[in-house]
């Protein structure tokens, strides 16, 4: 038996003519539809008048037809359900399927049947219907017209890219489901307008549905075959598909009311033989106004004409619902616009933030102004429902741009809705190996189902590929998966080599250029066809606009000469080479080609080049903002650069007293604000503080003499004996950039020193803070001081160790002055304002015992513990032998601070010290705060600090004889084991487990003691002071608490080593469960719970010579310099932290 | 409304106004329970819920992500966090 598709080879293929023409011929009634309700409804005279139809099609066979179209244009649950028939789809499908192969099977020579399948009624493009009610509609009548026998499939008339995606697809999921493979065709039809219905260029459309893989792809309706010429033409040049040309008979016309249509038979007959031999037209038949008679004139000449030879040409393109782009562009390269790009453009995000769509489809459309020639969309947001702001900025976006779309998205959800939502061939970005290749596949099914061009990074499972070797051999298995298994053409696979900055002068990627410039060249001479492409800009990350411009510039010249196809670039700063200062162009060459000499850096020279230089180009869209408005934006963007610029242009037009008290005042207000409803970290509050600083370090000079902005005065103190001042120096952040006016007297003051300095600089409020429980007792002391010493200035108290109870009770009872608490720097901030403004001076101390109110212990059962007859508690069992150190005495260690990193705990870094809470945001919204600010500042203090000798950490630790005896425990001398060295008190549990430290060591014969101590050294401490100083307050605030934690993190590295040592270790757990004493024995530090008493660190310092690592105490017996800590280790299989 | 809260360690049965932070309780009882840095970070206060779950305010999600990393089972909690809104039993735990 002859197949369809054989039958191609060796002649043209002749078709039939209108259908509803001939059905309407027949002028059908009511009654022949089966019902007012019905009339209509064609598909139904397939059940209702076989007959008809059986004729129908006889006749266009007899006419000379190679095949006829089954009457079922309309036939699908969506149109159907009009005539409330949806279910009926199948059954109809099947019927005028096997129908017309009846037909077909009583001629002598092979005739075959193609189902039909019309647009329906309804554009998806418009949003008239979703991907997947359409996708199951078309479903339905493909599987029923594969039951029923038909040869071909054949998707006509179509007006929307869409829809014929959709129907495509419905059709190649019918075929596999059904496993029968049958030629697939589509036509669409051109209005007199040039383009489908929705707008789209038959280009568009080769473009789109090329990749899908068709068997014909053809025109027909709409027009005569005079009118299909140029479209005819753009497919005979560039189709790989067998063509078809279904012609109505001429323009339709209006004759009396009635449509008629010009073309006769013989007239329609020449115009459309001359087309099939000009243009190469596998298949002609007729659409509408078209009879047997049309075809039977056709039939003649048709038989002569042989088989077309084409030679077509495709340009692969990526296309919007309007235009096809080609992916090679002369010249090169063609640019993607990067700033539709929640990401890359913080006007971009703000917009989509706000839901201003209109807003967004701006950015949008200047960008196609400026030259771009693809958008790369990403709506990646962090908080944000990603699919539905794809969907409905695409809903807008794609029948208002022109530009075809680069999806740009890690989320395989979102990359296949935007793929549904957006008609045309869109450019996927993009796939890698990163975590293997099984999301890699996930996408490129998505490509192979929607026909996507897809981009490739080469990056696989070690990471990001960084010479040319790696690069090429990633590719290559790129190629290898995306062409070789998933069949996607070459040409839609653009391979990125990836650009790294040369900014950082990292010595690791100096010549990160050349290797993807070379990258490049091998990748297009071993990968023939593919597409290339790099985000060029990142080049030049870290370094300032004007240095960025010239570097970017150059780059983007040489990657095209090393065969860029596609740059993502902003279009608007494109500076042409020719352009550029020739010393500029050396330095800068020498710069991506890595050519360094004796005495001659490029970066170097390029960095002292460009140190005061401009920019040209505007720097992003804030010139269009309103000078006010873009230093509002400056603080909460904590843009300390951009306030400097916008300060000095806002100066020239503004009071200055106004630009600080309404303007830059007002957004640090909103700035307090967002921190206080948990949805701004404390390290961005504490940017918008710096910038705060720089701009009215610039307008200051500009006040008149007399004038004052400031709102009151502030004395700032941490208390006698505390050494801790991060609290303080944040309130002193916060406070002096809203306004205030501090005086911060620093660490470790006396009251009386305090008072001094009141005395010297009236202020109308002091502050006083301080991290220990003791600092809480010294505040008390310190009213009371006060109390006595007549003084009745407002107090606001602060501190890890304070209460508000324990503030507004015991503190306010002991100062006849107004006492406040503050839980952060805010509420102070709230307390300085309402001080200044008179209110709220009226303060009550709380009720006593108000904290205890209302709880009443019922029953305390059970006696303690009973303690043993050496005073123990007969909690702790002494079982095993105590174990052998390695050595008795002390040793000294260093170690390099990227060791330390082993042991940080991130999680307590990152959450406790450096303040990101998730607050009021939700999970996925604080998960990429982590992802794109804690983690790379993490990663950038790492790399800093392995760079830079900002910490010298050392330590010392030993082991020592012990015996317990009673709540002391004695330390024995290593050279004479019969002398106490030291005894070292320790508070017993008065009830309970009646627990003491002693008790986890041995009273009747001698155990072993670890002592430690770690410090960072004084540098760490200077390194701190500095950058307070220097006002960099984030990178104070950050540098602290990773100091203080990677002090932690050094104490559990020897506490570690201390376990290992004494063979103890193999009960360490993993994870950050070791953090949490996951291991046998504990450390204790004096000043927590079990040993609060910080004197025990005399005796340690001592024990351990710190004086040979610069420890020293202070006279609260505190250890300096700052980040240094000591403990003493338990070994004993029971000892755990605990309360005394 | 007052509520219930036994300590079971030391056997120590306290009433409470409802909505009392279990660490106002412990700490106005002199339980055994010990509190490190009583934001919910450190761990050192981490107890069982044996009786009364239901009874104790929801964790939040910091909390959450630090018994998860300590691989802790369901029913234990940092006691610092929670709020208690009915009759609970109490077995503190700790690091």
């Amino acid at each position: 038996m002859t197949a369809l598709s054989d039958l191609f080879r060796d002649k043209v293929l002749l078709l039939d003519g209108g259908m509803g023409t001939q059905i309407f011929a027949r002028k059908p009634t009511v009654e022949d539809y089966g019902g007012a309700a019905l009339e209509g409804c064609v598909d139904l005279l397939t059940e209702r008048r076989p007959q008809w139809i059986r004729e129908i099609h006889a006749a266009y066979f007899r006419a000379g037809a190679d095949a006829v179209e089954t009457n079922t244009f309309g036939a699908n649950p969506l149109v159907l359900s009009e005539f409330d028939l949806a279910d009926k789809a199948h059954a109809l499908n099947v019927q005028a399927a096997s129908l017309a192969k009846e037909v077909a099977r009583s001629f002598d020579r092979p005739r075959f049947v193609l189902g039909s399948v019309g647009p329906g009624t309804k554009l998806i493009t418009l949003g008239h219907v979703s991907y997947a009610t359409l996708l199951a509609s078309y479903r339905v009548q493909m599987d029923g017209l594969l039951e029923g026998g038909v040869d071909a499939i054949l998707i006509e008339t179509c007006q929307d890219l869409g829809q014929i995606k959709v129907a495509v697809r419905a059709a190649k999921e019918a075929m596999a489901a059904a496993k029968r493979r049958v030629p697939l065709w589509v036509q669409a039809t051109v209005e007199t307008t040039g383009t489908l219905l929705v707008g789209s260029e038959i280009g568009a459309v080769l473009a789109s549905v090329e990749p899908l893989g068709l068997d014909v792809l053809g025109l027909n309706c709409a027009t005569g075959p005079d009118e299909m010429h140029a479209h005819l033409q753009t497919l005979a040049e560039a189709s790989p598909f067998a063509i078809s040309c279904l012609p109505n008979a001429g323009l339709p016309l209006n004759v009396d009311g009635q449509v008629a249509y010009p073309l006769g038979p013989e007239l329609f007959a020449g115009k459309v033989l001359h087309a099939a031999s000009e243009f190469g037209l596998a298949v002609v038949g007729g659409c509408c106004g078209t009879t047997p008679d049309h075809i039977r004139a056709l039939a003649p000449g048709v038989e002569r004409l042989s088989p077309p030879r084409r030679a077509p040409r495709l340009e692969r393109s990526a296309a919007s619902l309007y235009q096809a782009v080609t992916l090679r562009q002369e010249p090169a390269p063609l640019i993607v616009g990067e700033r539709t790009n929640a990401n890359g453009s913080k006007k971009f995000r703000d917009l989509l933030a706000a839901e201003d769509w209109d807003g967004l489809l701006g950015i949008a459309r200047e960008q196609q102004r400026e030259g771009a020639h693809l958008l790369d969309l990403c709506v990646a947001y962090v908080g944000r429902d990603e699919v539905r702001d794809m969907d409905e900025l695409l809903g807008r976006l794609v029948t208002q741009v022109t530009l075809p779309l680069m999806i740009d998205s890690t989320e395989v959800a979102v990359i296949e809705r935007a793929l549904q939502r957006a008609p045309g061939k869109g450019v996927v970005n993009s796939i890698n190996f990163e975590d293997g290749e099984g999301k890699a596949r996930r996408i490129l099914e998505l490509c192979r189902t929607y026909g996507a061009a897809v981009v490739a990074l080469t990056i696989d499972e070690r990471g990001m590929a960084k010479t040319r070797e790696e690069k090429l051999a990633v590719a290559r298995r790129l190629h290898a998966l995306a062409v070789g298994e998933y069949g996607l053409d070459p040409g839609d696979l653009i391979l990125d080599p990836l650009t790294f900055t040369l900014g950082s002068g990292d010595e690791a990627f100096r010549d990160s250029a050349v290797e993807t410039l070379e990258a490049l060249r091998l990748i297009k001479a071993e990968l023939p066809g593919v597409r290339t492409l790099l985000g060029v800009s990142n080049v030049s990350f870290g370094l300032n606009p004007a240095a960025r411009h010239v570097l970017n510039a150059l780059m983007l010249y040489h990657a095209v000469q090393h065969g860029l196809d596609l740059a993502i670039f902003n279009s608007s700063k494109v500076i042409p080479v020719a352009k550029i200062d020739p010393e500029d162009r050396r330095i800068v060459e020498d710069l991506i080609y890595d050519r360094r000499s004796e005495g001659y850096d490029p970066l170097k020279a390029l960095l002292a080049r460009f140190s005061d230089r401009k920019a040209a180009a505007a720097e992003d869209r804030r010139a269009d903002l309103p000078v006010l408005a873009r230093l509002h934006r400056d603080i909460l963007d904590g843009d300390k650069q951009a306030i400097l610029a916008d300060a000095d242009e806002a100066l020239r037009d503004h009071d200055p007293l106004r630009l600080i008290n309404e303007v830059l005042l007002g957004a640090m207000k909103v700035v307090g604000e967002r921190f206080g409803a948990g949805e701004m970290q404390l390290p961005f509050v504490l940017e918008s503080a710096e910038a705060m600083k720089a701009a009215i370090h610039r307008i200051e000079p500009h006040l008149p003499r007399e004038s004052n902005y400031q709102k009151g005065r502030l004395l700032l103190a941490t208390v006698k004996g505390d050494v801790h001042d991060i609290g303080k120096n944040l309130v002193d952040i916060i406070l002096s950039n809203n306004g205030f006016e501090v005086r911060n007297l620093g660490i470790k003051q006396p009251i009386e020193a305090i008072l001094k300095a009141l005395a010297e600089w009236p202020a109308d409020a002091i502050g006083l803070s301080g991290l220990l429980v003791k600092s809480t007792v010294v505040m008390k002391e310190n009213l009371h001081f006060m109390e006595e010493q007549g003084h009745r200035i407002p107090v606001i108290l602060g501190g890890a160790a304070l209460t508000r109870d324990y503030v507004e009770g015991d503190c306010r009872r002991a100062y006849p002055g107004p006492v406040f608490y503050a839980e952060d720097a805010f509420e102070g901030l709230r307390q300085m304002q309402s001080i200044v403004a008179g209110e709220s001076l009226a303060v009550a101390p709380a009720p006593a015992g108000s904290a205890e109110e209302g709880i009443r212990i019922l029953k305390r059962g059970g006696t303690a513990v009973p303690l043993t007859d050496a005073g123990q508690s007969s909690w702790v069992r002494h079982e095993a032998a105590p174990p052998e150190p390695p050595f008795w005495g002390v040793q000294e260690l260093a170690d390099a601070p990227v060791e330390l990193f082993e042991h940080l705990d991130a999680f307590a870094l990152i959450r406790n010290r450096w303040g990101f809470s998730q607050g009021s945001l939700d999970e996925a919204a604080f998960a990429a705060i982590l992802r794109e600010k804690a983690e790379p500042q993490l990663a950038a203090w790492k790399a800093r600090l392995a760079a830079e000798p900002l910490l010298v950490p050392r330590a010392r630790y030993g082991y020592f004889r012990v015996r317990a005896a009673g709540d002391d425990l004695r330390i024995l001398d290593p050279a004479d084991p019969d002398r106490v060295q030291a005894v070292i008190p320790f508070p017993r549990q008065a009830a309970g487990r009646r627990l003491c430290i002693a008790d986890f060591f041995r009273a009747d014969r001698t155990d072993v003691l670890a002592l430690q101590l770690v410090t960072l050294g004084q540098a760490a401490a200077d390194h701190a002071k500095r950058l307070y100083e220097a006002h960099a307050y984030a990178d104070y605030f950050a540098f602290h608490g990773l100091a203080t934690e990677l002090t932690e993190a050094y104490a559990e590295r020897l506490h570690a080593r201390i376990r290992r040592e004494l063979g103890i270790a193999a009960k360490d757990l993993a994870g950050r469960a070791l953090f949490a004493q996951g291991y046998q024995g504990s450390r204790y530090s004096f000043g927590y719970p079990a040993c609060p008493d910080l004197h025990g660190n005399a005796a340690i310092l001592d024990l351990l010579k710190g004086d040979a690592l610069g420890v020293t105490l202070t006279e609260t017996s505190q250890m300096d310099p700052e980040y240094t800590t000591s403990a003493l280790v338990a070994w004993h299989p029971q000892a755990r932290y605990f309360s005394a | 409304m007052s509520v219930k809260v036994h300590f079971l360690l030391e056997d120590l049965l306290v009433e409470a106004p409802e909505g009392t932070p279990l660490q106002r309780i412990a700490d106005a009882a002199g339980a055994d329970i010990t509190f490190g840095c009583r934001t919910g970070s450190c761990g050192t206060c981490r107890v069982r819920i044996a009786e009364g779950l239901s009874h104790c305010s929801a964790s939040g999600a910091e909390e959450r992500d630090f018994l998860a990393g300590l691989g802790a089972p369901p029913d234990q909690r940092l006691a610092c966090q929670v709020v208690v809104q009915g009759d609970v039993a109490i077995e503190y735990l700790g690091l």
